[in-house]
Formats: C-alpha cells, sequence, structure tokens
C-alpha cells in the first residue's frame, strides 16, 4: 500500500497492510523544508507545501492541518505573534482579548468570522486542500483551551472559581463562534470531505474532573454533535497530557462517522483503547524523546507503542503524544515509519 | 491576651477557602494583637498554603483552588510583609530569580513555584514569562541571587535552557540553578547540569530548601 491507501483503509475501517503512521507534525515540516517555523502558521501555501514535502521525506501517512494549541485568543482581538522569534515554534498569545471581568461580559461573536485573526488563512488552507483532493482540515476547539486563550489560563481558572456564570458566558461565545466556523466549512467544502480536529490541553494537571465536566464536556460535546450531526466524515480529538479522569466523559462524545483520539504518555494505549474500542486510537511516544534522545531509544518507545496497539478492533496509528518537536533530529523523527515497517506489519 | 493559635488558624483557613477578605481581616488581627509579622505568616498563611500544596499533590484539589488561595494569601501577606520588611528582617532562606524562559509564555506553574518559595520563607524575584536568556544573569547579580529558577513548557523552550544553562554556571558560580516545566524530568536536568529540578511546585520548593540549606 502507498500512504493514501493506508489512509484511505484506516478511515474506511479496512485492513491496512501495516500500522500507519501518522503525524502531528507543524514546525518540524518548515524546518526540514528549511523554512522559518512561522510560514508553517501564517502562509497557507508553504505551510501545505512544506507538510506535503516532510511526508514525501519521511513517508508518514497523515495528517496535513493547520491548527494550534492555544488558538482562539487571535480571533477575538488578542494579539498573536508568529513563531519567528529563536526558541518559539507555535503562535504566542502576546496579550489577550480579554483583560477584565467587563471584557468578559462583553465578548461576542464577530459579525464576519472569516475576517477575523487567523481564519483566513486556515481557510485558504481549506481552500487547498479540498482542490488538491485532499481532506479538508478544520480546527473546532476545544472551547474550554480557546476561553484559556481568550482570557489568560490564570484568569480564567480564577473565574471558575469565583465566577462560573462569567465562564459559562465565555464558553456559549466561543462555542457559537466554532459553530458558525464548522457551519460555513461544511457549507463550503462538504461534510463529507471534512477532519473537524479538537487540540484540548484541560488537563488533569490543571482542572479537576469537576470543572472539566462541567466547562469543559457540555460544549465539547455540543460540537462535536453539531458537526457529526451535518455527517462531518472524520473527527479526529488530541486528548493532551495527563487527562485520564476525563477519559470517560471523552469516551461519551460523539464521532460521527469516524472518530480518532490521540493521547500522549500520559494515557497508556490500552486505557485508551477500552474507552475508544471503536475509534481510531493514536500515539503514544513521547515527543521529549523525539528531540533528546537516541533513535534507538525512540525506536524501542515505537515498538512498545505498536505492540500495544497494534490489535486495536477500532484501528491503531503509530503517533507521537503531541505535536513532533520542531528541532527534533530527523534521524530521530525517521525512526518512527521504520518501527511501522519492522514491528507493525499485519 | 490575644490567642496567637486561633490566629493562626484563620488565617490558615482563610488561605484554604481562598477568602482574601478573611485573610486580611485575620492579619490585621495579627497586627492588632501585636504577633509577630514573620510568624504570623509562616505559621498562618504558609501553612494554610502548605496544606492546599499537599492537597494538590494528593489530587484533592488542583490548580483552579490554589490559584484562589494564592489570592487569599498575597491579601494576607499586604498587610504582614511590609510590617516584615519594617522590623529589618532579612531574607530568611534566600533570594531566588524566576523566570519562563525566552519563548515561553506559559507561566501558570512558574507562578505555582514562586508562591510556594515564598512560602517557605524564600524572597523571589519575578522576571515574568518570555525573559531574554541575558537578562536572567543581570537580574542574579542584581540581586545577589542564591537560586534561579528557570520555567519552559514546550520543547522549543526548553532547548534555551539546554543551550544557557553552561552559560549560566559560569556566570553565576555562586547561584542554584534549577529547571522544571511538563515536558523536563530528573534525567535531563541531571545530564545538562542543572542542580535541581521539581516536578511540580511542592517539590521545587523541597528541593529550593534543600539547594539553599547546603549553602
Amino acid at each position: 500500500m502507498n500512504s493514501q491507501e493506508r489512509w484511505d483503509a484506516l478511515i474506511a475501517h479496512e485492513p491496512t497492510d501495516r500500522v500507519p503512521c501518522l503525524q502531528f507534525m507543524l514546525g518540524h515540516t518548515a524546518v526540514v523544508n528549511g523554512k522559518p517555523i512561522a510560514k508553517i502558521y501564517d502562509d497557507a501555501a508553504e505551510s501545505l507545501a512544506c507538510q506535503k514535502n516532510a511526508q514525501a521525506l519521511y513517508g508518514h501517512d497523515g495528517l496535513i492541518m493547520h491548527g494550534w494549541a492555544n488558538a482562539g485568543g487571535a480571533e477575538f482581538g488578542g494579539d498573536i505573534e508568529f513563531p519567528y522569534r529563536k526558541y518559539t515554534g507555535a503562535p504566542l498569545m502576546k496579550k489577550n482579548p480579554v483583560q477584565s471581568e467587563e471584557d468578559a461580559w462583553n465578548l461576542a461573536v464577530p459579525d464576519d468570522i472569516l475576517s477575523v485573526g487567523t481564519m483566513p488563512i486556515s481557510l485558504e488552507i481549506s481552500r487547498l486542500q479540498y482542490e488538491m483532493g485532499m481532506t479538508v482540515t478544520v480546527q473546532v476547539g476545544s472551547p474550554l483551551t480557546w476561553a484559556g486563550s481568550i482570557c489568560g489560563e490564570e484568569r480564567l481558572m480564577i473565574w471558575v472559581m469565583r465566577k462560573p456564570d462569567l465562564v459559562h458566558h465565555v464558553l456559549r461565545v466561543v462555542t457559537d463562534f466554532i459553530k458558525k466556523k464548522a457551519d460555513h466549512w461544511i457549507d463550503t467544502f462538504g461534510a463529507e470531505r471534512l477532519m473537524a480536529f479538537d487540540l484540548c490541553i484541560e488537563t488533569n494537571k490543571l482542572y479537576s474532573p469537576k470543572h472539566f465536566e462541567a466547562f469543559g464536556f457540555p460544549y465539547l460535546r455540543e460540537v462535536h454533535d453539531h458537526m457529526t450531526r451535518q455527517g462531518t466524515s472524520i473527527f479526529l480529538s488530541h486528548i493532551c497530557g495527563e487527562q485520564n479522569k476525563n477519559l470517560p466523559l471523552w469516551s461519551e462524545l460523539s464521532y460521527g462517522k469516524r472518530g480518532m483520539v490521540s493521547v500522549g504518555k500520559e494515557v497508556s494505549i490500552t486505557k485508551a483503547r477500552e474507552l475508544f474500542p471503536d475509534l481510531i486510537v493514536m500515539g503514544n511516544v513521547d515527543p521529549v524523546t523525539v528531540q533528546e534522545g537516541t533513535p534507538e531509544q525512540v525506536r524501542a518507545l515505537c515498538k512498545e507503542c505498536i505492540e500495544d496497539g497494534k490489535d486495536h478492533p477500532g484501528g491503531y496509528a503509530l503517533m507521537t503524544g503531541c505535536e513532533v518537536p520542531p528541532q527534533a533530529p530527523p534521524v530521530n523523527v525517521d525512526q518512527m515509519v521504520k518501527a511501522c515497517r519492522e514491528f507493525g506489519q499485519y | 491576651m490575644a490567642d496567637e493559635a486561633g490566629i493562626f488558624e484563620q488565617l490558615k483557613q482563610a488561605v484554604m477557602d481562598g477568602d482574601e477578605d478573611a485573610a486580611v481581616a485575620a492579619a490585621n488581627a495579627a497586627v492588632a494583637a501585636g504577633m509577630d509579622p514573620q510568624k504570623a505568616i509562616m505559621e498562618g498563611l504558609a501553612a494554610g498554603m502548605a496544606e492546599m500544596g499537599r492537597l494538590y499533590e494528593a489530587e484533592e484539589c488542583y490548580v483552579p483552588e490554589l490559584m484562589v488561595s494564592s489570592e487569599a494569601l498575597y491579601a494576607g501577606l499586604g498587610v504582614l510583609q511590609p510590617l516584615v520588611a519594617a522590623s529589618g528582617a532579612t531574607d530568611a532562606r534566600g533570594v531566588a530569580v524566576i523566570g519562563a524562559v525566552q519563548g515561553d509564555i506559559h507561566d501558570i506553574g512558574k507562578n505555582l513555584v514562586k508562591l510556594m518559595l515564598e512560602v517557605n520563607g524564600i524572597r523571589v524575584v519575578d522576571l515574568g514569562r518570555d525573559v531574554d536568556m541575558e537578562t536572567f544573569v543581570e537580574a542574579c547579580k542584581e540581586a545577589g541571587a542564591d537560586l534561579l529558577c528557570l520555567s519552559a513548557l514546550m520543547t522549543t523552550t526548553i532547548i534555551a535552557i539546554k543551550d544557557y544553562l553552561p552559560d549560566f554556571k559560569a556566570k553565576l558560580p555562586n547561584t542554584k540553578i534549577m529547571i522544571g516545566g511538563a515536558p523536563l524530568n530528573q534525567h535531563l536536568a541531571d545530564e545538562w547540569g542543572a542542580d535541581g529540578y521539581g516536578e511540580n511546585a511542592m517539590e521545587a520548593a523541597r528541593v529550593a530548601v534543600r539547594l539553599l540549606a547546603a549553602e
């Protein structure tokens, strides 16, 4: 099978020749193309080219997308810095758009959501994906993560304790924005062509499972239901970091025709398989080892992950537990597809 | 006669409840009773925060609870700390400089470490987030820092720590250097030559106290 055939089979829930390797690889694709990392985020054509070239270089089977963890703030008027400076690897919120309770109560969905923040770039990438016959990707949250980008995570956490109604108001506005965005993507590209994804950093190192239940889950469910009811083809959730206590609720979300969950090293693949029996489970090679370890250490980790996941009835793909570090040595990244070939044959 | 133990308990409970008004009231009560302000801080406010730290490590409370507790702590410190300064008391355990390194705007963990260092009687100079690496050296020299705490939460920003640690150690021979943040671990700390590492803010404070005591 070639990469496209392997991806198509995985999505169609048909047998693949070996375990696919999917990469959440953004800034690193710029580095291996000799381009500034920022181009992945502020230049649609360059971003797509870098990701496609990197896929050809390494031989992995997907993913090509546009998004990052702390998204949402720019769309509501925050100051964003693209990662041109040394040691930066993703867009930074220099100033959150909400600085006070008054700002939060005044938060509203912009009239023209397509012109705000990084929406034009996201839309352009999706348009290029569509024209090339690719899966069209669209980032749709998570609402709580976006609320943190809008209000500042620390401020939001204090409001979770002291001003829960205010937090719900912010989440209401954010969720309405996301649903409006989703509707535009569905109307423009068709639900069948879409892969919706949410990047969710509301870990249990920060929030309790009760906080997740009150402030995370209801809005995630609303977005997932909104998109899957309209026939969105694929829904991918990146469940970042330590979220073991949130997993039971994650497993209640609708994922539509074909769902995918990616987990970090904090969540065992075994546990993910139990809770998501029908979904593609992806993970969970430690990105820090990919950056700081040896090729042998990366290979060993990959072998372990493949052995844990390869027979998952819902489907399994080898992936890092979070974004491939932009500065990871290519000889380490290269171990991942090699490991799939060596240990992942069916 | 002032019920010293009772006021300590009020200070502690105010922090645990995240009640800024109660913390200020109890701090004023301590002042009115002529209590030693440093003792009121350590056995009242700091004790409350230490208990919250224990609850966090036991997974019985989470960061939002710590945040509101810290608001109450700082409200009480607002009353008591000027009195400590006025008494001429010196830094009990030492001086630390802390910051999130260049390119990193995540500062919740750094702020929690700062809080726990202060709770343990260490004076902290907080440089904030996205701090140019050269600024750390200048700040340490100016403050006479016994400890430098570097925070990084991304794989790109931990590289800044790896790159600059040898330079920092050469330029700050009398300063212990600790590192922390989600991508880091004891193995990397040892490999890169850091003097200490803490998996969370409470552990970081314990390590810091040990490092300063060893001087």
